[in-house]
């Protein structure tokens, strides 16, 4: 019962409600519709960073690489006349090559993962803005597999629903399942609540970081991928700041912030509160200038709420 | 039969000679005190046994049979298990998580490291493993191991220890920061685990409970082995002027002659 995530779902609750009242559109079908497409894209990386903050490190490079990545296969596709797939495929070889150089560089040199996602944000932002001189792209338009795998959309009555809902549902059981009940959940968990003890137990610690690092990436990658097929267009500033609100997700649904203790459930929410509330807020006419102010607010109470929960559950 | 020996054991950090030659023997079913005072080098020389890091130069026998120990999992299959004096648990995982972690049972093994644990195997064995150590608080296997007491946690170590391995034993301080009651459990875990064929090296900073329990006693200092002697032919002085190399029985026979 007072478990985060369950707090978390209270709250997310009393958002829609009060969301609800105060403009009826909040629920209209094309809102919910609108809700439903960017849901994905930030929830997609929310579920990868909620994996490598409970194994103890967390990534501020996710934004960037969910800019870097279209770009650099629309600039593949266009320029050099690659594939599609290929091109694609190259994409993901990137991503998996920025994770693993975070990863190597956090476990091996042993440089706080702070430290190295944030170079690592401005190098990988820095080659966006470089290789497209500062321009978008226009993005892959012609339909296909791939649009369709990624972006492709279906209606549901009234509702307009696009395929990355179901990439998020499917990528959100996976991550259920990993960390709540196969092996490596286990050893994800016990590497953030105390690494030198699972060290001890013969816990590969470095090996699984390195690869929550590549998870991680690659997920921002498809998320931008995701999100560049579906407004058809590609640009290097794409993402900005998307690594600070995912951690938000992350954080306001239970995950902590030191390791050990992750909810993929609690993700879940999070993710949907923070779309609850940048969407509820314009639409109750909150001035747009003000709106951070506003989720900024929120998410410090939701943040206070934990740790008055967390410190009734130690003592009580 | 000797269960472990180790041969001119060495190990610098960076200018600090932590170990200098320090050579040692365990044998089967016997508890052997492991004394020195701080920075003498008793930490590093388990852990080196451990895996936890290399040594830089000598020799590691388990049951006559040279070995080499790269990684505390090559420790773990040799049968040997350490409770660090940093410590061993998981605060955020169950009871049955840690006393299972690293060797989870699963099912589809096939699966590698995305196979589903076997819930109820492990609640179950858990259980088990929780009663057959008879700690006396009824501990529930999925209770985290944060809402424990020190003395519960150091019992959960112990038993684990006892769960996994077939041969030895090492002990890390286990008894700091604990109680009168939670020392005195750990002190019974540890002939418990001697009485059922385990060797055990103890390390203590507490010399009363090394004549409880311990058979032999080895000193060191300053990275070297000093002294050996078994307990019943020693006393607490003689161990204490061992350990910081002045002569307390001297000291307090001239003492007593003034
Ligand atoms: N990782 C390390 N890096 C550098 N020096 C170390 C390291 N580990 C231990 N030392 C040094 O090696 C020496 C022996 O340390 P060790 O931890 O083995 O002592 P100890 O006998 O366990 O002491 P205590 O009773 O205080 O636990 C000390 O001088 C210590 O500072
Ligand atoms: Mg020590």
């Amino acid at each position: 019962m007072r478990s985060p995530q369950f707090s978390s779902l209270i709250i997310l609750v009393v958002l829609l409600v009060v969301f609800a009242v105060a403009d009826a559109n909040f629920l209209s079908p094309l809102n919910i519709s609108n809700m439903m497409a960017f849901l994905p894209e930030l929830g997609i990386i929310a579920l990868g960073m909620t994996l490598l903050l409970t194994a103890g490190e967390f990534d501020l490079s996710v934004g960037a690489v969910f800019g870097l990545a279209p770009v650099v296969v629309m600039l593949l596709v266009q320029n050099a006349g690659v594939d599609i797939g290929v091109a694609l495929l190259a994409g993901l070889v990137l991503c998996i090559a920025i994770g693993a150089i975070n990863g190597l560089i956090v476990t091996k040199i042993g440089i706080s993962s702070f430290l190295v996602t944030l170079s690592m944000l401005l190098v990988v932002r820095g080659a966006a803005l470089y290789i497209t001189q500062g321009f978008p792209l226009k993005s892959w338009d012609q339909p296909g597999f791939f649009v369709t795998l990624l972006a492709g959309s279906f209606n549901v009555g009234s509702f307009r629903f696009y395929t990355s809902l179901w990439w998020f549902i499917g990528l959100s059981l996976f991550a259920i399942y990993v960390l709540r009940y196969a092996k490596l959940g286990n050893w994800i968990s016990a590497i953030g609540s105390n690494h030198n003890a699972a060290v001890a137990r013969g816990v590969p610690a470095d090996a699984v970081k390195i690869w929550l690092f590549i998870a991680t990436s690659v997920l921002a990658g498809l998320a931008g991928m995701i999100s560049a097929f579906r407004i058809s267009a590609a640009s290097p500033v794409a993402g900005t700041g998307y690594e600070l609100e995912v951690i938000a997700m992350v954080v306001v649904g239970g995950t902590a912030l030191t390791g050990g203790r992750g909810t993929i459930l609690g993700t879940i929410v999070g993710a949907l509160m923070l779309r609850a509330i940048r969407n509820g807020i314009v639409l109750i006419g909150v001035p747009g200038l003000a709106y951070n102010i506003f989720v900024g607010l929120i998410i410090l109470a939701m943040l206070i709420l934990h740790a008055l929960l967390q410190k009734n559950a130690a003592s009580g | 039969m000797d269960m472990l020996r180790l041969q001119n054991l060495q190990k610098s950090f960076g200018s600090v000679r932590a170990l200098k030659n320090a050579s040692l023997t365990l044998r089967e079913g016997e508890v052997v005190a492991l004394l020195g005072d701080n920075g003498a080098g008793k930490s590093t020389l388990i852990k080196a046994i451990s895996g936890v890091f290399p040594v830089d130069r000598g020799d590691i026998y388990v049951r006559g049979e040279k070995v080499s120990i790269r990684s505390t999992r090559d420790a773990m299959d040799l049968g040997i298990e350490t409770i660090h004096q940093d410590t061993s648990l998981a605060p955020d995982l169950s009871i049955a998580r840690n006393l299972f972690l690293g060797r989870e049972p699963v099912n589809f093994g096939w699966l590698g490291v995305f196979a589903p644990l076997d819930l109820a195997k492990l609640r179950n064995a858990a259980s088990a493993l929780l009663k057959r150590v008879g700690i006396s608080k009824k501990l529930d296997a999925d209770a985290l191991v944060s809402t424990l007491s020190g003395g519960e946690r150091q019992s959960i170590a112990i038993s684990r220890a006892m769960q996994f391995a077939a041969k030895v034993i090492i002990l890390d301080e286990p008894t700091n920061n604990l109680g009168v009651e939670e020392t005195h459990g750990v002190l019974r875990f540890v002939k418990e685990v001697r009485d059922a064929g385990h060797s055990v090296l103890l390390i203590t900073h507490n010399i009363h409970h090394v004549f409880q329990v311990a058979d032999r006693i080895v000193v060191m200092r300053r990275g070297e082995i000093v002294a050996e002697q078994t307990v019943a032919d020693t006393d607490l002085l003689t161990v204490e002027s061992l350990i910081t190399g002045a002569d307390m029985s001297a000291l307090l026979k001239q003492a007593r002659a003034k």
